[in-house]
């Protein structure tokens, strides 16, 4: 053994080698640990991008979600208004709120620490209460790792080159399988409702039919929509617009789902089994109501449910109004609508056709033979192209021709048409031409991505050939020395964006005048009411604006005893599902004026 | 691999299935488990359990149970896997072939409600103070357990259903035989 344990001076010197390493410990709170990328910490929710649907609060199994109201956000179509809430005692951090939340606003952060005395504390809105968590967002669901299925199925339809030949019915309609598959993408978070006019009850169907319960589906849909095969064919879906899933991907097919359930009641007698709706006993007030339409059907079926003694005055021959008249055959068969006003008639509507209001009986009339008197007569008579030459033989309005075609009345357009408009109106115009064989070219003055025509209208217009010439404004028409139409002269236009904001305004294209030759011009610019079937002190006593009546919430006109829907009428847009929105709430407007009792006078003032 | 499905075959009167490359998948009866894990310990040179595992073939009444065994020479896996009856399910004992068996099996224990007789601990593995049915079974409902165990915080009362809140704004009258459809 030396004098100098040399060993045990050096050993100790080697822990000198550890002075430049970081040590294992952290600093807390001046810095935090570095957690994995995918690390589970505190939500942070982005309120902005957040719809409020409330998957998250239904999915967790732990009850941790609240939905609450949350200062600063405000609820509307698309957007409940709701927040998520989470009570940090009770969630787990698995992280399924984040797989299913169908717009990607929730996520989870790396943020994992909290202290407090105060168990309160611990329910926490996300990115209400944790701004500072937006920077450290972790775990994430995108598009491909969410549970949410985005992707629509896809619906069978005709080949172009077979629709253009007949007017047979273009789309196929859901299998049972492809029914129950689409269904089942459905959330069920009801924010579509908001956006129907009538409200339907449809994350209740879409759950029925999802479960295979298509009967009881049948009898929700019925609840609050009389002529729902029709919807299910033709909506302008509104609804779809604002659905939970078409944030990030396709909104759910409520419309065809509506058609695939609607379906399986084949007739009118099945409808009958199947709703089996409750008729209360007559109470012998009567209603008449002028106009068979989907305002005055609807109005009518509700009100003979609730007791009423319903009489509906129709000048056609056939039921239906605009759907009947107005929409092509390949969109809406005539089947189809005839099947659910059978179904009425069933339950005691009374429907008098070939009743012109005016001619075969006076407004008057129905007027004092009734207690109410619901009126829903609709947009009978196109605009006019308003330019030179519009007089022309051969110049036609869409509803002119859009009536005489589905009436089946000999139609000659010619080898060439020329459609002018941007609507669902001349999307029908010009596919119902190419069946008639003839070639189709259609003047828009704005692009096509402005039209308010439905895109899969366009689409389908286009796959059948219709050439559509965007920005082009008619100018005059060029008659020959019969008066026949000869041609029409159309300018390009440029759009311009206003100064005070807005759409842009198309503005005409100096020396760009061209000249189309053709058999037949179809004016589909938009529809206007006729409303000379009133008299004089009834026309005096309404409030009209732009053309239409005024009516209050409840559908009332504020002349006694008289309510009026549908196209006519200045509440809400003009298509069909308003116009059953306006006879559904209609009925239920008179139901409450008469409060259910049974007067034996119509001696009612309001 | 083709000698382990050989011999297998020829003592046990199984039918070993190629997995994927190193992975060989046998199904045999319960009552031949250990005989065939000590089989592969002690002949073939499975030394390593890697897992024991568990599934719940709730349609069937069944419980599958996976062993999960690893030679280091060649690095092969083999799973052998058996079937149990889902009703009083009850399994052999392996810790005795390996030790750190029964660690497993007091999860599976557990989280399935699977006895095993014999274990050397059979007392509570995770769930402490727990009275619930097992959670892993697939009939386990977490979300009603939830409720019913756990109180509800106070300050939570303000909750909103976001269905009813959106009737509530458009006026939409719900019928109360279309509610059974509606998400709770």
């Amino acid at each position: 053994m030396s004098i100098i344990d040399l060993k045990g001076i050096l050993v100790p010197l080697g822990a000198l080698k550890q002075i430049a390493k970081e040590p294992h410990t952290i600093p807390y709170p001046d810095k935090t640990k570095e957690v994995s990328d995918r690390y589970r910490g505190f939500h942070y929710n982005d309120l902005e991008l957040c719809i409020g649907c409330g998957n998250c609060s239904t999915i967790c199994m732990n009850e941790a979600i609240d939905m609450v109201e949350v200062e600063g956000v405000e609820g509307q179509p698309g957007d409940s208004g709701l927040r998520p809430r989470v009570d940090y005692g009770r969630c787990c951090y698995c992280a399924l709120c984040v797989d299913v939340c169908p717009t990607g606003s929730l996520n989870m952060t790396k943020d994992f620490i909290k202290v407090s005395p105060d168990p309160y504390d611990f329910l926490m809105i996300p990115g209400k209460d944790n701004p500072e968590d937006k920077d450290l967002i972790s775990f994430t669901a995108d598009k491909d790792t969410s549970l949410n299925l985005f992707d629509r199925v896809p619906m069978r339809e005709l080949e172009p080159e077979t629709r253009v030949k007949s007017f047979a019915e273009v789309f196929l309609g859901y299998t049972e399988e492809e029914a129950r598959i689409e269904a089942s993408r459905c959330i069920n978070c009801g924010l579509c409702t908001e956006n129907c006019p009538v409200h339907m009850h449809i994350p209740e169907y879409i759950n029925a039919i999802s479960r295979g319960d298509d009967e009881a589906a049948i009898k929700i849909i019925y609840d609050n929509n009389d002529l729902p095969e029709m919807c299910g064919k033709v909506c302008t879906r509104r609804c779809e617009s604002i659905c939970s899933l078409q944030v990030r991907g396709e909104a759910v097919a409520i419309r065809w789902l509506k058609r695939y359930a609607t379906e399986r009641a084949e007739n009118a007698d099945m409808i009958r089994k199947i709703v089996n709706p409750e008729i209360r006993e007559p109470n012998g007030i009567k209603v008449g109501i002028i106009g068979a339409g989907p305002a005055g059907l609807t109005a009518g079926y509700y009100l003979t449910l609730k007791g009423y003694d319903v009489t509906i005055y129709e000048a056609k021959k056939d039921p239906g109004g605009m759907i009947m008249y107005g929409i092509p055959k390949y969109r809406l068969p005539y089947d189809s609508i005839q099947k659910q006003v059978d179904y009425m008639e069933s339950v005691g509507v009374k429907i008098h056709f070939n009743t012109v209001v005016g001619k075969d009986i006076t407004f008057e009339d129905i007027y004092n033979q009734h207690d109410a008197v619901f009126m829903g007569i609709g947009l009978q008579k196109g605009w006019n192209l308003g330019i030179e030459g519009d007089d022309a033989e051969g110049v036609w309005t869409a509803v002119d021709f859009l009536g005489k075609v589905n009436a089946g009345e000999p139609v000659d357009i010619g080898k060439k048409v020329v459609v002018v408009g941007g609507g669902d109106v001349s999307m029908d115009s010009s596919r119902v031409s190419r069946r008639l064989g003839a070639e189709v070219v259609q003047l828009y003055r704005r692009r096509i991505v402005d039209m308010p025509a439905d895109d899969e209208e366009i689409e389908g217009a286009l796959e059948e050939g219709v050439e559509i010439i965007e920005k082009a404004i008619p100018t005059r028409i060029i008659k020959d020395e019969n008066g026949r139409l000869k041609a029409i002269e159309y300018v390009r236009a440029q759009l311009v964006k206003p100064e005070g904001g807005g759409r842009p305004r198309p503005v005409p294209i100096e020396g760009s005048e061209t000249i189309i030759e053709c058999d037949a011009v179809i004016a589909a610019i938009g529809q206007k009411a006729d409303f000379s079937l009133l008299p004089k002190e009834v026309e005096e006593a309404l409030e009209f604006v732009r053309g239409k009546i005024k009516v209050d919430d409840n559908r009332f006109t504020g002349y006694p005893k008289l309510w009026a829907g549908g196209d006519a009428v200045k509440y809400g847009k003009v298509d069909a599902i308003s116009a059953i929105a306006d006879g559904f709430y209609a009925a239920g407007s008179i139901d409450e004026y008469f409060g259910g009792k049974a007067p034996k006078s119509s001696k009612h003032h309001v | 691999m083709e000698t382990i499905i050989t011999k297998l075959n020829e003592i046990f009167n199984v039918r070993p299935k190629i997995l994927r490359d190193r992975q060989i998948t046998v199904e045999v009866d319960k009552n031949r488990v250990s005989s065939m894990l000590l089989y592969l310990k002690n002949q073939m040179g499975f030394i390593h359990l890697n897992h024991i595992s568990c599934v719940d073939w709730i349609e069937e009444g069944q419980f599958e149970l996976v062993y999960i065994v690893w030679r280091p020479e060649d690095k092969t896996t083999v799973l052998v896997k058996t079937r149990i009856d889902r009703e009083n399910p009850e399994m052999e004992n392996i810790d005795t072939i390996w030790d750190q068996a029964h660690t497993y099996e007091r999860e599976i224990r557990e989280m399935f409600g699977i006895e095993f007789p014999g274990l050397k601990a059979p007392r509570e593995f995770i769930l402490e103070g727990w009275e619930g049915p097992p959670p892993m079974r697939r009939d386990f409902d977490t979300r009603k357990y939830a409720m019913e165990t756990y109180e509800t915080r106070p300050g939570r009362e303000d909750a909103q259903n976001v269905r009813e809140y959106i009737t509530k704004r458009t006026g939409e009258k719900v019928p109360d035989f279309a509610k059974k459809y509606s998400r709770d």
